[in-house]
């Protein structure tokens, strides 16, 4: 086992690109895990944290401002335009407010009074402007004999309908099961590249010209070889999918039997499997290192920005997702997004990764072929 | 100074040759930005559609949320619901005493319940419904003008700008014997290496610099994006991207006795590291990371070229681009002190 014991050792000396993609892939997963677990137990609307001069002082402005300090976080603001945009940029506030001194006059006109600046990024700063204008007509249709009944408008603001979440045929629990997707969906893109790369590396010293000429005059069968080398970049592909499998276990292991945890893992094995096929074709392509540091960067990143993995699938265009179909992440992608009852549920998009591994094996067979002759 | 521009001619041609160079610096940006532009334009060209509700067919509500544009009604049991909830096919279902069903959290399903809870809100307010008017707009708006997906275009900008990381590392390469065959040569040659490593670093920002620009228009006459407003500022910190690429590249190519490919991978890993904590993967990555860990943007000097790249073309602020401008040039001067100490008076006993 002296080229399964060598192929190892040079592989684990890419230990850095192993570490790196696994890294970036943890702290994503933490930070997104992080927004994500926030959202499993509430159905509520997000606080946001919200500047505010008021110039009126009313008990009307002051109650808006009370309104809104109870659903967001009141944050100290300056009434200058730079210092606001900054405050936004920096999101050490999500929106800004200045109510005017003439307040309580332009609301009972019904005309436009309070000045908002608010974060096109987040798509809940809608909120306050919906939050604003809610309490001020709530507070108008209270209006008579010249004041308002506020009390009256906190109160009814208080109401809320109740929320319930649907019960899935498989129990899932689709706000930890949409962690999962995530990481998963990330999970082919480390694959890829971590694959591509550290493999590539190891085939480049292995397919070194002095190397293959010790070997062909060695009494190593090419068979045994041949079998020891793929031995290998079995076990460090089966070494880098248990890590990034085992990621995800770490985080969020309490969490396991509220989720199709089986489907995961059966289709990281799969896509796997292609993946190590597609690395087999790219070697059999060439042994420039060059090319391999190219290839896995490229590969990873645009199969990954294609198929769903940085952008969700039905956020891109038909004719991109026509595209993707030709690679594997396409269909691993998919499988993560599905939510299913029993795995014969994805047998199509398993089915289809398994194709694409033969395709990419068959292909790189025939190189080697070629390569032999040659 | 004639030697400095001979030397510079030299290295530039050399660099054009480093297919390093051209896929590092040209080919890869423009393939990145064709990515990205792929993926992310279906994400700026989406039109709102209706949400789609399921609305039980006995509810006395129906005809007010048939009403509500922004609504498509489907009057369907409970049972049907389950199943509609599940595919997909509706985002929320609300009941006879106006319950709402959900599958998950997200922006649709608080629409419809910010909708269910304005109605309940109205009732309790206990007075008669045309009293209130709800169309009425009471905000002035100002907005922030700012779009998340230029963050990424503009991080890419900024990753580019640092890789002269590459002709980094390849002067420093040819300068040591222990690590090239040129290097060799110049340590027995009367040749002083401080000309050699002044010029690899001209040629190679001149060259990088053209790559930027090259990528620039790409972006600007196939892309059709217009990404600057304010040309001198941004430019001011392209251009310190480049050199902060520089003596990345001089300090990772002089630390290490690894090969230039070796490098190379590294010089990628981090800077495509540092980019991702920008947010170019993910909009979204910087948005949390900004909120959760704030001195990492400070910090990170992509995250520092992308923050003002944004401020100054988004925003129009240019009165603090001074502190991200300081900030690089400290790393400038720190990773140059740290190459000097590397490459300094070295002497080889064998090689």
């Amino acid at each position: 086992m002296t080229v399964y014991k060598y192929f190892i050792k040079i592989a684990l000396r890419n230990k850095g690109i192993i570490l790196g993609y696994t890294i970036m892939l943890l702290v994503f997963a933490l930070i997104y895990g992080g927004t994500g677990s926030e959202k499993i137990v509430n159905f509520e609307e997000t606080r946001l944290n919200i500047g505010v001069i008021n110039h009126s002082n009313g008990e009307l402005s002051n109650t808006l401002v009370e309104y809104l300090g109870k659903n967001n976080n009141i944050v100290g603001t300056k009434e200058d335009e730079d210092f606001i945009k900054n405050q936004i940029f920096l999101q050490a506030a999500n929106a800004v407010i200045i109510i005017p001194e003439d307040f309580e006059e332009k609301v009972i006109n019904k005309e436009q009074s309070i000045e908002i600046f608010r974060d096109d990024r987040k798509v809940e700063t809608y909120q306050t402007q919906n939050q604003i204008n809610k309490f001020i007509s709530f507070a108008n249709a209270t209006y008579g004999k010249g004041d308002f009944d506020l009390s009256n408008v906190i109160n009814a603001l208080d109401n809320s309908v109740d929320v319930n979440f649907v019960k899935t045929s498989n129990g899932a629990n689709q706000d930890i099961n949409r962690w999962f997707k995530f990481y998963y969906n990330f999970v082919s893109y480390v694959i890829l590249a971590i694959y591509i790369a550290v493999i590539g590396f190891v085939m480049n010293d292995f397919t070194h010209m002095e190397i293959e000429n010790r070997r062909k005059v060695s009494s190593k069968k090419f068979l045994n070889y041949n079998q020891e080398i793929y031995l290998g970049q079995m076990s460090i592909a089966i070494f880098i999918t248990s890590i990034l499998i085992l990621g995800s276990v770490i985080i969020r292991g309490s969490q396991l039997s509220e989720v199709h945890f089986s489907k995961y893992v059966l289709n990281t094995l799969v896509f796997s499997f292609s993946a190590l096929c597609l690395v087999f074709l790219i070697n059999n392509i060439t042994n420039n290192k060059f090319f391999i540091t190219g290839m896995s960067t490229i590969l990873s990143l645009g199969t990954s920005f294609i198929s769903g993995v940085m952008v969700p699938q039905e956020f891109l265009g038909e004719r991109v997702l026509k595209i993707a179909k030709f690679f594997p992440t396409y269909y691993f992608v998919a499988i993560n997004n599905k939510d299913i009852v029993s795995l014969l549920d994805v047998r199509y998009e398993i089915f289809m990764q398994l194709l694409f591994g033969l395709g990419f094996l068959l292909i790189g067979l025939y190189f080697s072929k070629v390569k032999q002759k040659s | 100074m004639s030697r400095l521009i001979r030397n510079c001619i030299y290295l530039g041609k050399n660099t054009l040759r480093d297919k390093t160079f051209f896929f590092w610096s040209i080919l890869y940006p423009i393939l990145m930005a064709i990515f990205f532009y792929t993926a992310f334009s279906g994400i700026v060209n989406q039109e709102f559609e209706p949400v789609d509700l399921g609305v039980s067919p006995d509810s006395y509500f129906v005809s007010i949320f048939e009403e509500i544009e922004i609504l498509n009604v489907h009057e369907i049991t409970e049972e049907e619901a389950n199943e509609k909830l599940l595919s997909d096919e509706i985002y929320g279902y609300v009941d006879n005493d106006l319950n709402l069903t959900v599958k998950e959290s997200g922006l649709n399903q608080t629409i419809i319940k910010q909708i269910l809870d304005q109605i309940v809100q109205v009732g309790g307010l206990n007075v008669p419904v045309e009293q209130v008017d709800m169309m009425v707009d009471y905000t002035i708006s100002n907005n922030q003008n700012a779009d998340t997906l230029i963050i990424i275009f503009y991080t890419l900008i900024a990753m580019v700008s640092t890789y002269g990381v590459f002709t980094g590392i390849e002067t420093v390469s040819l300068i040591q014997a222990n690590l090239s065959e040129i290097g060799k040569r110049m340590n027995i040659a009367p040749l002083r290496k401080s000309d050699f490593i002044i010029s690899g670093l001209v040629g190679g920002f001149i060259m990088n610099v053209i790559s930027n620009t090259l990528l620039l228009l790409f972006m600007h006459f196939i892309l059709k994006l217009n990404l600057f407003t304010e040309f001198k500022y941004s430019m001011l910190f392209i251009l310190l991207g480049n050199l902060f690429g520089l003596s990345l590249g001089m300090m990772i190519g002089s630390s290490n006795k690894k090969s230039t490919n070796v490098k190379t991978l590294i010089a990628v890993a981090v800077t495509l590291f540092l980019s991702f904590l920008s947010g170019m993967m993910s909009p979204d990555i910087k948005i949390i990371l900004d909120e959760k860990i704030p001195i990492l943007a400070k910090v990170n000097p992509i995250s520092v070229i992308t923050d003002n790249l944004y401020k100054i073309n988004l925003l129009g602020i240019t009165d603090d681009i001074y502190e991200g401008l300081g900030a690089i040039s400290i790393y400038i001067i720190v990773l140059n002190l740290i190459s000097y100490g590397f490459l300094r008076r070295k002497s080889y006993d064998s090689i």
